[in-house]
Parts: C-alpha cells; structure tokens; sequence
C-alpha cells in the first residue's frame, strides 16, 4: 500500500463517519465501529492507519471530524492494536471510543444511532475478552471484562429513561448478563432485571423479539439456580416459543435447562425430542423416572456428572431422586393391586428395601421409612407409615398424587 | 514462636481416625524452595503471578494497593513506630500489656493493628512484615486461643482484628506462594471454629453480631484462599487441604437456600476441577447436601457421624438442629396415630441423647409421653407443631461428641 493509498482509506472513512452522522444513516455508521467483525473495509483501514504515522493531524484537519476526535482518535488507536494483535491496547481504547461515543449518543434526540451502540456494545465485551485471555497469558489479572461491565452499566444508564431509546436498554442487558455470568457474578444482574421488570412506562413485548429471548433465556437460569421452578419454566418456555425456529443451537440451549425444570414438575419430553436436539445425557433420567430405578437415576448421574455440573444443573437433576422413590413405590403398590386387590394398599417397608436390593442400592429400614416419611411429607404420598409394624398405608383415593406442573412441596 | 500450628491436641490441630489433620498445620521441609516461588517476571512463574492480581482484587475488604515489588522490613509482629504511638493513646489490648500496664507494651506482645485505609504510598518498608515474621506472628496469636485464662470471645476479638491485619500486609506485598497457603489455611481455620464458637454461645446477643461478622471474614478469607490455590496449581496436583478446603464450601450452604458467598452454588460447582470434585472430602460434603436437600435425616446423621472431619463438623453444626426439626416434623405428619414413636427409637435416628429429645420435642410444640413399661414416646399427628424461633440450647450431637465442647 502507497502513502497517498493510505491517507485515501483514511479520509473516505473519516468522511463516511461524518456524513453518517450528519445525514443519520445508522446502517453506515454502525459498519465504522465493527472491529471484531473483521470486515475487509475495517482491516484496510487497520493496515492504513499502520502505515500512516499521524492520522490524527487528518482528524484534525476539518471540523467535520475533529468534533467527533474523543470518539475517533481512540478508535484508531484501538483498530491499530488489534490489526496488530495487541488486544489490551486495542480493549483499552476501544473503552474510551465507548465513553465518548455515549457522551454524543445521550445529545441526539433520535435513537437513530440505536444499531452503531449495539455494534459498540457487543465489541466492547468481545475486546474484553480478548484482552483478558492476552493479560492472563502474560501472567496478569484479568480485568478488562469486569471493566467492560461498568462501561456497559453507563450505557444501560443512557438507555433506560423512557423516550425511544428504551428500546435498546435490553440488548445492553443481555450483554452485561453475559459478562456477569462469565465472570460467576450474577448477583449484579438483579439491579439490571429490577429496572427492566418494574417499567411501567415501557412494555416488555415492545423489546426485539431476539433481546427477548436471549434475556427470558438468561433470567431463566437464573431461576433455575434458585429453585424457582415455576418462573424458571415460565422464562425458559417463553424463550423456547419465541426463539428462531431454525437456530437449532439455541434451542438446544434452552433445553438443556428447561428440560431439568419440566423434569422437576413432572412433566417428562418425549424421547424423540432429547434425540433430534441431541440431548441424549438426558434420556436415562427420563427412563430412570419413568421406571422408579433408582441406580438408573444415579448412574446416569454419575456418567454425565461433569457436564451437568458446568450447565449448572446437577442439583437440580439430584434432587430428582424423591420422584424416583414415588415411582418406585407406585410400582410396588400396581403389583401388590394385582395379587391381592383388597390389600394392595398395605406396603410393607421391607419390600421396598428388597426392591431397592435388587437395583443394588444398599439401604435399611430405617432409611426407607425416612424416605416414606419425606415422601407423605412432600404430598408425593398420601397415607401414613407405622414404625412398629413397619408398613406404610396407603390412602385409597390417589396415593400418588400427580405434580401436574407444580414443584415438589418444600 | 512455634507455638500455635505445632501445638497438637488443640482444637486448631485435631485430627481424627488418622486422617492426618494434623499434617497441614506444619509447613512443610522444603521451606527455602518455597520462597523463591513466586518469584516475579521469569516465564516459570506467570501462573503465581496471575492469580496475585485475582488474589488482591478479592481482598478488598483490606482496602490494599497491591504493589508488586514492596517487601517489607519490619522484624517486630508490630511496627515500632505503632507501637510507641499505642502505648502513649493507650491503645493496648489485654494481650498486649505488659504485665497488665495499659500503656506499656513490648516486642513480644504488641501485634499491628488491622487499618481500614492504608495504601501503598505512604507505607514504609518499616511499617511492613516480611513473609517470615508475618508467620510468627500468625503462630503466636493463633496460641492464643488455646489461653484458658480469656473469654473465647475476648480472644476472638483480638485475634479477629490481627489476623486481618495480616492478610493486608500479605496482601499488600503481593505474596502468592505456599506459605501465603498455608498462612491463610491457618486463619480460615480459625475462623471456621469460632464460626462454632460462637454459635455456641449465640444466646447472648453481641455473640450474634460477633458470629455474624465472623462469618464475612471466614466467606471473604476462603474466597482469597481459593485464589491463592489457583495462583499455585499446576495440572492435576491438588494442594493437601484443598479439597477439605473446598468441602467447607459446599457445607456452607446447608441452609435453605442460603447464600453465604453471594453465588448460586451451582453456578460455584462449574468452576471446581475435577480432581477436587471427585475428592473423598468434596464427596462427603455433597453426599450431605444431597440428604439435606431431598431431606433424608437418615443419611445426613449417619453420613456426618461417620464421615465428617473437626473442621467440617463446625460448619455442619448450626444446621444440624435443623435437620432434628425436619424429621420431626416429617414423623409428626405421617406417623400412624396409634403407634406413637419411641423416643428411643428416634434418639437414634437423630444423633441425640433422649432425654435431650424430650426437650427438643417440646421446643417444637411437641408433647411426650410414656407407657405402662415407662418408655417415652413421641405421640403423632400433633397440630402443636411449630418451627421454633429464637433457636435452641445446645444439644449434643451423639455421632461426634469428641469434637464437642
């Protein structure tokens, strides 16, 4: 690339920046901010501003572009850095292009430059990524995301008055989710969902559709962790309803953990679902409910243990157990029914220590009495257990009583 | 100033069934070599290094500027220059004093007082203590506690505040080697006892606020340690107190949904490796919060009787009336109305002496009663039942009486 070919790429991008803004064609503007997406026009610019020593005597050269130089001048900085691969540098001014870029977008009236700050907004969190991988290889702490998170605080600030720019405070929601997730700090999401959930000025369906599911998606986990089941589903099947139908990635997603929530509530999917979105780890557990099998439960536990600890829903699964015992207990009673009709209703604990035996699973009759208790306890049995006698009896009208999409009694 | 780590038989060294307790409470023999490991700017050291920068940005709470190349001179547990200002305010406290004169300390009491806003500038070198005597210091005040001439809570106190004020000095200087492990493994364990301690004596309502700040400094110091562990990791080694460490986490969140560190433990269990997951520890600790969870008194009880360590029994403790409520609650509901439950029987079950039982039983609105042979019972299907509130006294925990008292 020659000199003049360079200060040509740099003048026609500083032009197009400022003719966006003045004739506020968003779509222009936001392509000028895309870092990460490596467009072909961005990367020549990067390779320009390498060869050019002093782009910022251009920026200087006309007002058109020297009232926009807080914005700019980082910005090549930045796009300098990270066509040479230098992310902190790059993050590092890309962070003051943010600030500065907020400071003009609070000015315009419209929310004309709504899809340039969504640009800013999600590079900002993938820079700071970056720049934490680089910082940690080097032997530093990794701050830059954390970081990121506050610049995008001041964004969410900016956006979430009433007026139209309303519409974009979720997206910055979803990313700061994203960031605060990443980093196990999803405490500092409850401010952000507050301010969204308690607008009255501002209904939730005027959002974009696609900010909706990811932050159902998001909450719902949330709920997820705090055992909230019915919310979780909520959340989770509302993010499954209205998600693209062809993004079979998100999908399945979303069932990785609204699965472990119907399971909860009794609702159990049908096999073929777990296979077309190949979420087979889920299919023994399934069967494990369906059957009563308990070492079934546990096994496939065991097998799939790491990944449902790093989705985050192993103790969701774990707690899955009481269901098991009900089956297995309501399987027990169907046989006894068909021996002996007029005493099916008697269970005696042994036998369910003896079934348990056959699965190989090691237990007294005192654990199992325990269990019952729990089991009459949670409404998951009706009847009463008596420890002398050591039998449980059943109620002959609906033993086992159906959750019908409602928790477990806690 | 051997004293407090080699001290066996205190409640700071119990080890139990031979599960060598007591090991981590040495440093170990290759002391020199440890030293040199955090050594800055060589390539071999960039994972100590990252973590120190994780380490400091967890340890706010001390308000401390990290800086990287600060190495303190101080060979006193307290600065000189502290000292002489506290023995003019009088500022001593009862450890503190030589031969109880309020104003008149010496070297081999005064201890550095913890200071809220302290930063890096305008310490000197002299105010600050080498990693050496920063572990003597540790030594010492965690002798301490084994004084019977004190109140627990009058040591505590003490304790409490210097120990903090040593986490600021490592802090500040940036240490991230096995020592800083071991030093923060010794004040976790202190504040996992008292955490007991003090439970024990929480009827008296200034205990209460002394528990409860307690236990942000035992959150906050474990989250430091968890740092300085994955500061030292290389591969799959598992430092000799990580996993016990790590299993106290977990116990913590034995209350309904309680979260003492802030997170979702789930969202904590991505982030654990492997190796710790699958430890023996780590896996007594989760086969406990599953029965506490699914609520199998059954197995909680025997599980933690059988299983749980000195250090894992004070975290559990608070929760195990809890659980005694549970099952009653559980017996009470679905028991046959005309068998009532022996006490005997249930004792048993929940680990505690029968005649504290009864007492249980009432404190839950429960009555009792006896039959014609003169065995107590525990009728069922009482409507009287009611959480108690305010707590309980004390009752004993059959399966681990040894660590009790």
């Amino acid at each position: 690339m020659s000199m003049g070919e360079a200060h040509r790429r740099i003048t026609e991008y500083l032009n197009r920046f400022s003719d966006a803004i003045s004739s506020q064609d968003g779509a222009t503007f936001k392509s000028l901010f895309a870092l990460s997406s490596n467009s072909p026009f961005l990367l020549s610019l990067g390779d320009a501003l390498n060869l050019f020593q002093d782009p910022n005597r251009l920026i200087k050269q006309s007002d058109n572009y020297s009232q926009f130089a807080d914005i700019l001048v980082p910005l090549f900085r930045s796009l300098l850095n990270y066509r040479q691969n230098n992310l902190l540098e790059a993050y590092n001014a890309f962070e003051k292009t943010a600030n500065a870029f907020i400071q003009e977008f609070r000015n315009w009236e419209s929310a004309w430059a709504l899809e340039a700050l969504y640009v800013i907004v999600y590079d900002i969190r993938v820079l700071a990524e970056k720049a934490d991988k680089e910082l940690a290889s080097n032997g530093k702490s990794p701050e830059k995301l954390k970081g990121a998170g506050s610049v995008l605080m001041k964004f969410f600030g900016t956006l979430a008055g009433k007026g139209s720019k309303r519409v974009g405070a979720l997206y910055v929601t979803c990313q700061l989710f994203k960031i605060y997730f990443k980093l196990g700090t999803v405490h500092l999401c409850r401010s952000v969902i507050r301010s969204i959930e308690t607008a009255r000025i501002f209904d939730f369906e005027e959002f974009p559709k696609r900010d909706k599911v990811t932050y159902m998606y998001y909450t719902g986990r949330l709920e997820v962790f705090n055992e909230n089941f019915p919310a979780a589903d909520y959340k989770l099947s509302y993010a499954l309803k209205h998600c693209n139908p062809q993004s079979e990635a998100n999908i399945r997603m979303i069932l990785k953990h609204l699965i472990p929530v119907k399971l909860s509530i009794g609702i159990l999917p049908k096999n073929s679902l777990l296979e077309k979105y190949n979420l087979l780890e889920y299919s023994k557990i399934v069967q494990a409910l369906r059957r009563g099998d308990l070492r079934l439960l546990r096994c496939a536990l065991q097998d799939h243990e790491d990944r449902f600890l790093r989705s985050g829903v192993y103790l969701v699964l774990e707690k899955l157990e009481l269901q098991v015992y009900q089956r297995l207990v309501k399987k027990i009673y169907i046989i006894q029914k068909q021996k002996d009709p007029g005493r099916a209703h008697q269970v005696k604990l042994e036998v369910i220590v003896k079934a348990l035996k056959w699965l190989e699973i090691d237990m007294d009759v005192d654990e199992v009495e325990c269990i019952v208790a729990i089991l009459i306890y949670k409404n998951l049995m009706k009847g009463y257990f008596a420890h002398k006698s050591k039998v449980v009896v059943l109620s002959k009208q609906d033993p086992f009583p159906k959750l019908n999409g409602k928790p477990v009694n806690s | 100033m051997e004293g407090g780590y080699g001290n066996r038989g205190s409640s700071f060294s119990q080890s139990r069934r031979g599960r060598g307790r007591g090991r981590g409470q040495r440093f170990p023999s290759n002391q020199s070599k440890v030293s040199s490991f955090a050594e800055r700017g060589t390539p071999s050291s960039s994972s100590a290094n990252r973590a120190s920068a994780s380490v400091i940005s967890n340890t706010q709470e001390d308000d401390a500027q990290p800086s990287s190349n600060f190495v303190g001179t101080c060979p006193y547990m307290c600065p000189e220059r502290e000292r002489i200002q506290r023995e003019k305010l009088r500022d001593l406290a009862i450890f503190e004093r030589l031969h109880g004169n309020p104003g008149k300390s010496s070297p081999a009491l005064a201890v550095k007082k913890f200071c809220r806003t302290i930063s890096t500038k305008y310490v000197q070198a002299s105010d600050m203590r080498p990693i050496t005597v920063l572990e003597d210091t540790l030594n010492y005040l965690l002798s301490l506690l084994e004084s019977k001439e004190h109140l627990f809570e009058v040591v505590h106190d003490f304790v409490f505040d210097r120990t903090r004020s040593i986490r600021q000095d490592i802090t500040m200087q940036n240490i991230v080697n096995k020592k800083a492990i071991y030093m923060y493994e010794g004040m976790v364990k202190f504040h996992v006892v008292s955490h007991y301690k003090l439970w024990c004596s929480m009827s008296d309502p200034n205990t209460a606020s002394l528990h409860h700040l307690n236990m942000e400094q035992l959150t906050k110091t474990l989250a430091s340690l968890f740092n300085l562990y994955e500061a030292n990791q290389n591969s799959n080694h598992v430092h000799e107190n990580e996993a016990e460490f790590h299993s106290l986490y977990v116990l913590l969140h034995l209350g309904s949904y309680s979260q003492p560190m802030g997170e979702p433990l789930s969202l904590w269990f991505q982030r654990v490796s492997t190796p710790v997951l699958k430890s023996k520890e780590m896996c007594f600790a989760r086969r406990i919060l599953r029965s506490f969870r699914l609520g199998n008194y059954k197995d909680f009880f025997c599980t933690a009787a059988a299983q749980a360590s000195y250090l894992q029994f004070c975290i559990m403790m608070p929760y195990i009336n809890e659980v005694r409520v549970l099952a009653l609650s559980c017996i009470n509901f679905g028991g046959y109305k005309l068998h009532p439950y022996p006490l005997l029987d249930l004792s048993k079950l929940l680990f505690i002496k029968e005649s504290d039982l009864e007492s249980f039983c009432n404190h839950c609105g429960l009555e009792t009663g006896t039959d014609e042979s003169g065995n107590k019972l525990l009728p069922t299907k009482q409507t009287t039942f009611s959480h108690p509130k305010g707590g309980f006294q004390r009752y004993s925990f059959l399966g681990l009486q040894e660590y009790e008292r």
